[in-house]
């Protein structure tokens, strides 16, 4: 198989080695290991809207009048939604194995690109269906406690979430901006 | 796990284990580190035997997995080091202004043929080391992906570049 034309290569190929062995039984649990690995992250990110879901669910069932319901049933018309978005677009996604290096670096940096613009557009799919339950509830809120005091507590419950949705905003911004050194980074080692 | 698996990676252990040493030597410069890679790319070569079609050589796809897997680790620990990678027409060049020292300066051949290609980007590298290991042009195209003309040409700067190096300059170790 080796062939000899140059000094460097019988300098390489003549250079001592370990020998390193691995055992079956070590190969299956590293490679049980990643698998877990994999699962995990893909199970994490579906557990926690399920959860939301189930717990607006709890509320829809229980809610005793109109708006009530529509708050929580538009809440949990969103969760599912940004399940089924995050499935769609943000699951992470294996790469084939055994492909050439050229098409190697080209499908992992499809691969970064895509999860860049999945966190870029974080408004569109995970932010925006958010908003019309907390507008109902808001609204909801305001129509049945007539008074200051009620409407000073829904405008500081109105900023938290605010504040929240742009803590969310501006943690996807940074992911992007890491995600854009990853493949500046593979721009300039191909 | 299968027995076809088991058979397709005993294979792949027992005939390129030392080159997959070598491999993973080039892609880390740390002993520990590149003890860690080489076991890495065991059991991605176990995994990969999972999906192994038959479409290309034996060899060729555990060239293509293991050097994937050497690539991969390079991105990640270029994040971390902040280490700049070249090409081989800047590190032909960059060669060439060691040239002028002395033999003893420049240390071990092994060890400055292993600096000269910790230096150089992944797909470049890749081509350095099957030319090393002694494949030949096709070959290489196809762990790459390159096309012939481009192997070739990189080929051709290959080789000068190690005359250079290992003639010219000595060849002591």
């Amino acid at each position: 198989m080796m062939e000899v034309e140059n000094p460097a290569q019988k300098i390489w190929q003549d250079q001592p080695v370990e020998g390193i062995k691995m055992s079956a039984e070590i190969i299956q649990k590293r490679a049980a290991k990643f698998e877990r690995r994999i699962m995990w992250r893909n199970v994490r990110e579906y557990v926690a809207s399920l959860i939301a879901a189930a717990l607006f669910g709890y509320f829809f069932v229980t809610a005793h009048d109109v708006l009530s319901r529509v708050t929580f049933g538009l809440f949990i018309g969103a969760m599912l939604w940004i399940v089924v978005q995050l499935h769609r677009k943000g699951s992470a996604t294996s790469l084939p194995r055994g492909v050439d290096t050229l098409t190697s670096l080209r499908l992992y940096r499809g691969e970064l690109e895509r999860q860049r613009a999945v966190v870029r557009n974080v408004w569109s799919w995970y932010l925006a269906p958010l908003l019309p339950g907390f507008v109902v509830y808001t609204i909801g809120y305001a129509i049945r406690f007539q008074r200051p005091s009620a409407w000073a507590g829904l405008a500081l419950m109105d900023a938290i979430v605010a504040g929240l949705f742009v803590v969310v905003w501006k943690m996807n911004m940074r992911a992007a901006r890491c995600l854009q050194r990853m493949i500046d980074d593979l721009n300039a080692v191909e | 796990m299968t027995s076809a698996q088991d058979e397709l990676y005993s294979e792949a252990a027992q005939t390129y284990g030392e080159a997959l040493e070598r491999l993973a030597r080039a892609y880390e410069a740390d002993a520990d580190l590149g003890r860690d890679l080489v076991q890495e790319i065991h059991v991605a070569l176990w995994r990969s035997f999972d999906g192994f079609d038959g479409r290309c050589s034996l060899r060729t796809w555990i060239y293509r997995v293991a050097h994937n897997v050497g690539a991969s680790h390079v991105l990640r620990q270029r994040r971390t080091r902040g280490q700049e990678l070249v090409g081989l027409e800047e590190l032909e060049n960059l060669a060439d202004t060691n040239s002028g020292q002395s033999a003893a300066d420049r240390g071990h051949a092994l060890d400055r043929l292993l600096g000269l290609i910790q230096r150089l980007k992944p797909l470049d590298r890749h081509v350095i080391l099957s030319y090393l290991e002694g494949l030949d042009a096709a070959s290489i195209g196809e762990i790459t992906g390159l096309s012939a003309r481009n192997v070739a040409t990189k080929i051709h700067r290959i080789k000068n570049m190690l005359a250079r190096q290992f003639q010219q300059g000595g060849s002591e170790s």
